[in-house]
Parts: structure tokens; C-alpha cells; sequence
């Protein structure tokens, strides 16, 4: 390794730097909410709140619409979650081990959800649900919100099944095993933790997906981050919505525990295009 | 090895016929949709936006809608601000992740683990948290004001409800992939070419503009293009952050569509939006492509 | 009595060439044949074939005198060592070897029992709980030597096994292998591009070039006699000289050999310890550099038209570089249309 400054002195001080002015921009908003999150009393001008406390957890979980929105949330991910697995998965093992004619096209057709800005192409999902009556609906929101895990419930498990060692399967297939059970007992706990991987993005993505299920959800389907938006314009009780950020991020720090490894090596950023 | 990685790369057992319709089977449910939800509905929108029935329900070629759009005063300073937000924010994003990226790629220190993680975290803070902490921080009487008025400063001029707002807010969100793309542009940069570019006497900018630039300009191309999509057409930040008028595309369309219901209208501002981003989204498409072609 | 029995196999991949090109090889009970080749000779090939891995074109594979030609893999009573060893790397060793045990269906305690039988045999005992990824690279090797002999296959199939080893790593286990086979006394079929490997394990090899048999014989024979222009190229080091043969002598420069063959081109194979010098007042050559090895030396010459040769002397110091000298072939073979002519 070598680096562009010849001479490093002991003390990084350029990491200082960055590592102080990301502290304030990115972890600073989050120290302040879920500062908020714990507070009962905390009247400006005061630097430090008057008064810690968890009245306001009691409050925010006893409100009717936190749990039908939690409930309704964990559904939907659940279904999206599932429908793409089931979906996705065989697909996935098809363009990455089986030749079938139009094989690259269709695969590569899958980016083109990438090729439109993202809610230009939910109104125009939606115009269409509009004349369909899906709008409003557990399954409108479903199906835009299958939209986001399409491609990227394809294309990581084809990576993953793409790198397992062909020759493991043959070696299984020499030892006896018949083709379902190589991959049964071979491929898939090769490639598993990478699929579970995707399988926890993708759930944890559809749990936060606000644009599909505002835009096509309102007014019936109201998710938490759905719910969200109503707090943030027109909850006077800050407190509610700094409970309900510190309880809708518990999901996503479990996901960011379990990504590190995916996230760690290039081969994420790759599948970005970087 | 030549022959092993060839025979290797061919399927276990080669009795293709069995499993052709087999392969197309196992597909055919994502492609469906994927043209459903995908292809149909950008095809749709065009189309339903530029042949209408007249009064007499005739159906004809007609760029009525667009012609509106580029008329209207309202759309066209939301078109214009829209522009505007994904200009500042692909500048300051390549000016804040690109010294990051480098930093990241070239240092030792330990400190760097940190940084990275800091740098990656906004990607698992969904932007809705983000909306509320930026309103709990940079908000009237947000934490910032808060403390300016510890030290005796006056109020911050708050950048909740202004243009800044979604600025700021898009910026911190966009970070993490913008590092990401720049840091694994940055690993093809060999260590060998720059200790040679060191060896004939290069300082640091130099190697920085004749070494490194050439070699990640098409990253910096695909964290842009990544960027510009994701900005040109975002929703939930410039909503809760931005000012009710002039609007950013995201709201217009989704207020066009569900309150003043209005599909035709909103559809035509989707191509619109479509058309402004098709450059960065063939570029993006092809360099993911490429990529996944190695 | 022959095990294995290959009988006019071609193998045609997409590209149009054959990869392997009528080949035919009958191996008897417990031995060990090689399959030597440059890559791309389509060796591996031949042994996926075999292996069930790949479908001949044309050709029948027959095992025990019953047919396996389009028996999938899992049905073939043949067991593969891979180059890259392909160990499961979710199991531990044990589970390794147990998983084909487990698909016959065999109790749990014999499976340990032969398991554990088997890693004794590879020198392995005690390591069935460790995971793959934690053993060296020739414990990995003796893990996937295990996984097959603990099958009891009919034939063992190893491809290249030792490619991806250290020099002394591969001559170590080679000799294990080789050790245990003949223990076993389990019929073998061994890939190898290494001539080394095929000369010291083999009890016969199989040379092939371009999907196709040069020679099958003993090792000392295609070392001695090698029968075709490129087994003599391939197999150890060989000074070829293409010349002229005209009323019973090879001329090639100021070289001249009797050879009582027809008037035409012939290609002169002598090996440089089949080569001796001597000073001349007419040299034929002249020495271009001489390397002492100690035991012996190695000497480069060149014709007067720079045809280089190589030869093997007792005394390096007695020959210095420019130096004049003559040369004179003690054995040598003669080989016309890639076919051996004469032997001396």
C-alpha cells in the first residue's frame, strides 16, 4: 500500500477531520432523535432536556394507528418478501446454471427498472393501476412494492449461485447425488448466506418503501413510514415521531448487522454499476 | 486449463432438450412482470400522452399535454427547480464522497474503518427518519439553533421549507452509494502506477489528475447518472422538506396524479421526467451491464 | 482382465473440434494408467467422460463389461479427485466423506466406522470434525482422495490432483497415492500434464496430443522408445533435427548420420545423453554454452546453419564457449510423417 502523502506523519489527522465532521452530519441527527425519543419535557432554549423519561414510548405503542400501521407493515414486507422469494429464486438459479434460448436478453432486461427515474415510473405503474382499481389497495401496494425487489431478488442470488464451484456439484453428483439433491445439499447452503442476505435487504427495503405505498397506498393503506409522513406534517407531539423512528430503525440496524459482510466487498457497489 | 474452464463453464449434463422450456419456465413469472410493471407502463405513458381522443373521442396524434406543460409558468419554475436541486446535489455529492473515497482507498490508519462506516450508515437510515431529524436539527428551534443560542449566536436562517432542504436531505442519502461506486472505481487503480508516477517525480495532485482521474472517470459517471436518477425523480425528502411551491417533480406528479387527479397530466410530467434522465439511465444501464459482463 | 473398457470415443464440443478424436484404452484390474498431455490435448476430457461429467458424441465406455456411456454420474461407479479438490466447504471433513455413505442409505455406525477407516488410509485420523477451509492444502487433497475411496469405486478418476501444490507438497503425496492405490490395488485412470508425475506413478501412460493417442506404453518404453515425433518433444528433453536423408545419410548442416532409410525428409530424434563430443579438426559444431551441474553438464551447441542442439558430457570443464567440435550420435531414432522409421 502506498499513499499519496510521502511522508505520513504518526497522527492521521485528514481521518480526524473526516471522521469528526461525518460524526456531526450523520451521527449527530440520529443522537439528537433519539434523544427526543426519550424525552418528556425539552423546552428551547435548553441545551439538554428538562426531563428523561419513557412516557411517550407508553403513549406511541397505546395508539391504535401505530399498531394497525406496524401490523400492516410487517404484512406487507412479509408478502412482498415471500412473493419475491418464490418468484425470484428459481429464476435466479435458471439464469445462472440453464441455457435457454434469449437467456442474456431477458436477464439483462431486468435492469431496465434502472434505466427510469424511480417515481417517474411509479406514477406511470400507477396511471395504470388507476384504471385497474388497484389503487388503495393491500395489493396495488404489493405489486408496486414488487416492482423494487424484482431486480435485485435476481441478480444477487445469480451471483451467489453463479459462484458456487461447479465442481462441487459435480463432485456430489459423482458421490451419488441425484441433481435436486446437489442442490438441495450442495448449492443452496453454498449459496445461502448471500441469498439470506438478499432476502433480509429486500424485506427490510419493502418495510421502509414509502413512495410506491404513499403514491399508490393513500388513503386506505397506511404503513408505518406511511404513517410517518403523517406525523412528521401534522403531529404536534414531537415525541411520537421520535419514538416512531428509533422503533421503525431497530429493522434496519439488524440489516445493516447482517449486510457488513455483503456490503464489505466490492462486489456490492459492483451491482450498482460502480 | 483452458479445456477444464470451458468444459466447466458448460452445463453438468448436456441434455439441453429437457431443459430448455424448463429454464424458460423458472423465468417466465419475473419477466411477465417485469414488462408488466416495468416496459408496459413506460410504454403506456408515452402513449396515452400523446394519442388522445379528441371531443368526439377519436382518437389521434396529440402533444396537447406537453405543450401545456411547457406553457404553464407553474410546471415549468417546478421543472426548473428540479434542475436545480439535481445540479447542486451532483456537485456537492462529487465534492464531499470523492475526497472521502480517496481517503478511504489510500490510508492505513485505523481511522478509516470508522470513516467508512459512517460514511455507509445513511444507507441503512430510512429517509423518512431522515425527514424527522433533519426538522429536529435544522428546524425552527432545531438543535442547531439550540446551541448557536448557547454561544450567543443568532437563529439560523432554517432550510426546512426552502429549496436547501431537499438539498441537504438528498445529499446525505445519496453518500453512502456515491462512496461506494467511487471506492471500488478507486481499487482498479493499481499501487504499482502510482509508485511509478511517485518514482518520475509527481506530487500528489499530479498523480491525482494524470493517474487516478483517467482511470475512475467512468465511476465518477455512474455514481452521477446513479445520483441524477435517483434525485431528478425523488419524492419523499423534497415532500416533507421542501417548499409547497415551487414543488419538485416528485410531489407535482404524485399531487397531479392523486389530488387533482389528473393522470394524463401526471403521466405527461413522468416522460418528461423520463426524457431529462434517459442520457444518465442508458449510461447507468450499460455500465451495470458491462460490469456484469466481466 | 480389463476393468475399464474405452472403445472409439469422440467427443465434439460447439467450437467443431473434436476434442477427443476416436480414442480407445482398455485398463486392467488395479492398474494405473496416465493420461499425459499439453492442455487443450483433451485429457480431462477423456476422464470427464469417463467420470459421466460429459456425453461422448460416438464411442462406448463400458465398466466391469456393463455399459455406462449415458449413465449420469451419480450412477457410475467411478469416483473423481479434482484439481481444486471441490471439498464441501459447509461440511466438516467427516460430513464430507460421509454424505455419499448417507445416500446408500448405510447406518450411521458403519459410516463412522468406514470414515474414519478411510482417514487412517490417507493419514488424516482424528481430523473428521475439522472444516475444510481449516486445512492445508494437501490435507485438502487427502480429504477429496478420502471422500472417493471411501465409496469403494471401481475406478478412480484424478484430474490433475496436484496441480495447485508446492513442488515438494506434490512429490510427497504422489508417493502416497501411489501407495495407497497399490494397497487398494484400485483400478486408477491419472490426468496429468506433468511428466514427472506420469513416469513415477504410472504403469502405463497414455501420451495424447489433440484429442488423440501418440503412444500408450510402460513408462520406461515411451521414455526409451517414444514413437512418434511429439511423444519424443514431450517426454523428457530431445534434440529433433529435420534434415534430408540422401543415399543412406541424414544431412542437416555439417551434421551427417548414416541412416538406412528411403531418400527423403526425416526428423532425427537423439536424446543429449544419447550425444557425444569430441574434438575434430573439421568440427560439425560449435559450443555456445556450456552449464556445470555438478554431476554432469549440459552443453549448447549450434550447426553451422544455427540449428541449436543440446548434449549431456561426464567433464563440462574440459569444453569452453566457440570451441569446435564434432558430434557423435551413440543411439538415435528417425521419424517420417510423424511416424517412427528407424531405431538404431
Amino acid at each position: 500500500m502506498t499513499t499519496l502523502v510521502p511522508v505520513r506523519s504518526r497522527i492521521d489527522w485528514l481521518g480526524i477531520v473526516f471522521a469528526a465532521l461525518l460524526s456531526l452530519a450523520i451521527v449527530g441527527p440520529l443522537v439528537v432523535v433519539g434523544t427526543w425519543a426519550f424525552t418528556e419535557v425539552w423546552r428551547y432554549p435548553n441545551i439538554i432536556p428538562q426531563q428523561f423519561g419513557f412516557r411517550f414510548w407508553g403513549q406511541t405503542l397505546g395508539r391504535a394507528d401505530v399498531w394497525n400501521a406496524l401490523v400492516l407493515s410487517l404484512q406487507l414486507s412479509t408478502v412482498v418478501t415471500l412473493l419475491s422469494a418464490v418468484i425470484c429464486l428459481p429464476a435466479a438459479y435458471a439464469f445462472a446454471r440453464m441455457s435457454f434460448p434469449g437467456r442474456n436478453i431477458l436477464f439483462f432486461s431486468f435492469l431496465a427498472g434502472h434505466a427510469f427515474p424511480k417515481f417517474g415510473l411509479l406514477v406511470a405503474i400507477a396511471a395504470i393501476f388507476l384504471q385497474l382499481n388497484l389503487i388503495g389497495t393491500f395489493w396495488g401496494v404489493v405489486l408496486i412494492q414488487l416492482v423494487g425487489t424484482l431486480m435485485f431478488m435476481i441478480w444477487i442470488p445469480v451471483a451467489a449461485f453463479q459462484a458456487v464451484d461447479r465442481r462441487m456439484e459435480e463432485a456430489a453428483r459423482d458421490v451419488g447425488a441425484s441433481p435436486f439433491r446437489v442442490f438441495w445439499s450442495i448449492t443452496l447452503p453454498q449459496a445461502g448466506p448471500t441469498i439470506a442476505a438478499a432476502v433480509l435487504l429486500s424485506f427490510v427495503g419493502t418495510f421502509y418503501e414509502t413512495e410506491g405505498a404513499w403514491l399508490i397506498g393513500a388513503p386506505g393503506i397506511r404503513t408505518m413510514p406511511v404513517l410517518m409522513i403523517s406525523y412528521i406534517n401534522n403531529q404536534m407531539v414531537i415525541q411520537y415521531g421520535a419514538v416512531l423512528s428509533v422503533l421503525l430503525w431497530v429493522p434496519s440496524f439488524i440489516a445493516l448487522m447482517f449486510a457488513r459482510r455483503v456490503i464489505g466487498g466490492g462486489a456490492f457497489a459492483r451491482g450498482f454499476g460502480g | 486449463m483452458s479445456e477444464v474452464a470451458k468444459a466447466a463453464a458448460r452445463p453438468l449434463m448436456e441434455n439441453a432438450q429437457s431443459r430448455r422450456p424448463l429454464g424458460l419456465l423458472l423465468v417466465a413469472i419475473p419477466v411477465f412482470l417485469m414488462i408488466w410493471l416495468v416496459v408496459w407502463p413506460a410504454i403506456n405513458a408515452i402513449s396515452r400522452t400523446i394519442w388522445r381522443p379528441d371531443v368526439d373521442g377519436n382518437v389521434g396524434f396529440d402533444l396537447s399535454s406537453y405543450a401545456f406543460f411547457f406553457s404553464d409558468r407553474y410546471s415549468l419554475d417546478n421543472l426548473a427547480i428540479t434542475l436545480w436541486t439535481t445540479l447542486v446535489c451532483a456537485i456537492l455529492l462529487l465534492v464531499i464522497c470523492l475526497p472521502i473515497a480517496l481517503y478511504l482507498r489510500f490510508s492505513r490508519s485505523r481511522l478509516s474503518g470508522y470513516v467508512q462506516a459512517l460514511a455507509i450508515l445513511p444507507m441503512f437510515v430510512p429517509s423518512i427518519i431522515l425527514a424527522f431529524a433533519f426538522i429536529r436539527v435544522l428546524g425552527p428551534n432545531g438543535m442547531v439553533d439550540i446551541l448557536f443560542n448557547a454561544v450567543g449566536l443568532p437563529k439560523i436562517r432554517t432550510p426546512y421549507l426552502t429549496p436547501w432542504g431537499p438539498v441537504i436531505g438528498l445529499v446525505w442519502d445519496n453518500i453512502p452509494l456515491t462512496v461506494l461506486i467511487l471506492l471500488s472505481g478507486l481499487g482498479s487503480v493499481a499501487n504499482q502506477s502510482i509508485e511509478a508516477a511517485r518514482d518520475v517525480g509527481a506530487n500528489a495532485l499530479r498523480v491525482f489528475r494524470h493517474i487516478i482521474l483517467p482511470r475512475i472517470s467512468n465511476s465518477i459517471l455512474v455514481a452521477l447518472s446513479f445520483s441524477v436518477l435517483g434525485i431528478f425523480s425523488s419524492f419523499t425528502l423534497p415532500y416533507l422538506l421542501g417548499p409547497a411551491s415551487p414543488e419538485m417533480l416528485g410531489p407535482f406528479m404524485q399531487r397531479t396524479l392523486r389530488e387533482v387527479q389528473d393522470p394524463i397530466g401526471a403521466m405527461t410530467q413522468a416522460v418528461i421526467a423520463f426524457g431529462f434522465c434517459i442520457v444518465f439511465g442508458l449510461f447507468y444501464v450499460r455500465s451495470v451491464a458491462r460490469n456484469q459482463g466481466k | 482382465m480389463s476393468v475399464l473398457h474405452i472403445a472409439d470415443v469422440t467427443k465434439t464440443f460447439s467450437g467443431g473440434t473434436n476434442a477427443v478424436d476416436s480414442f480407445s484404452l482398455d485398463v486392467a484390474d488395479g492398474e494405473l494408467v496416465c493420461l499425459l498431455g499439453p492442455s487443450g490435448s483433451g485429457k480431462s476430457t477423456l476422464l470427464r467422460m469417463v467420470g459421466g461429467f460429459e456425453q461422448p458424441n460416438s464411442g462406448r465406455i463400458t465398466i466391469d463389461g456393463e455399459e455406462v456411456t449415458h449413465l449420469p454420474p451419480e450412477r457410475r461407479p467411478t469416483g473423481m479427485v479434482f484439481q481444486s479438490h471441490a471439498l464441501w466447504t459447509h461440511m466438516n471433513v467427516f460430513k464430507n466423506l460421509a454424505f455419499g455413505l448417507k445416500l446408500r442409505r448405510m447406518p450411521a455406525a458403519q459410516i463412522r466406522e468406514k470414515v474414519e477407516a478411510v482417514l487412517e488410509l490417507v493419514g488424516l485420523a482424528g481430523y473428521g470434525d475439522r472444516m475444510t477451509t481449516q486445512l492445508s492444502g494437501g490435507q485438502q487433497q487427502r480429504v477429496a482422495l478420502a471422500r472417493s475411496l471411501v465409496l469403494e469405486p471401481k475406478i478412480l478418476l484424478l484430474d490433475e490432483p496436484f496441480a495447485s501444490l508446492d513442488q515438494h507438497l506434490r512429490e510427497r503425496l504422489r508417493e502416497e497415492v501411489r501407495d495407497i492405490q497399490q494397497r487398494l490395488k484400485i483400478t486408477t485412470l491419472f490426468v496429468t500434464h506433468g511428466q514427472d508425475e506420469a513416469l513415477s506413478m504410472a504403469d502405463r501412460i497414455v501420451v495424447m496430443a489433440n484429442g488423440k493417442t501418440e503412444q500408450i506404453d510402460r513408462p520406461d518404453v515411451v521414455y526409451r522408445d517414444p514413437k512418434t515425433p511429439f511423444v519424443a518433444g514431450f517426454i523428457g528433453t530431445m534434440n529433433l533435427i529435420e534434415g534430408e536423408v540422401s543415399n543412406g545419410i541424414f544431412v542437416r548442416s555439417a551434421l551427417t548420420v548414416p541412416l538406412p532409410i528411403a531418400d527423403g525428409p526425416a526428423t532425427l530424434a537423439i536424446r543429449p545423453e544419447a550425444l557425444d563430443l569430441s574434438a575434430s579438426d573439421i568440427p560439425k559444431a560449435s559450443v555456445h554454452r556450456v552449464t556445470d551441474y555438478g554431476s554432469h553438464g549440459l552443453v549448447d551447441l549450434d550447426l553451422a546453419d544455427g540449428t541449436r542442439v543440446k548434449s549431456m558430457v561426464a567433464h563440462p570443464d574440459m569444453l569452453r564457449a566457440g570451441q569446435g567440435v564434432d558430434l557423435l550420435p551413440r543411439a538415435f531414432a528417425a521419424y517420417r510423417n510423424n511416424q517412427q522409421i528407424y531405431r538404431s
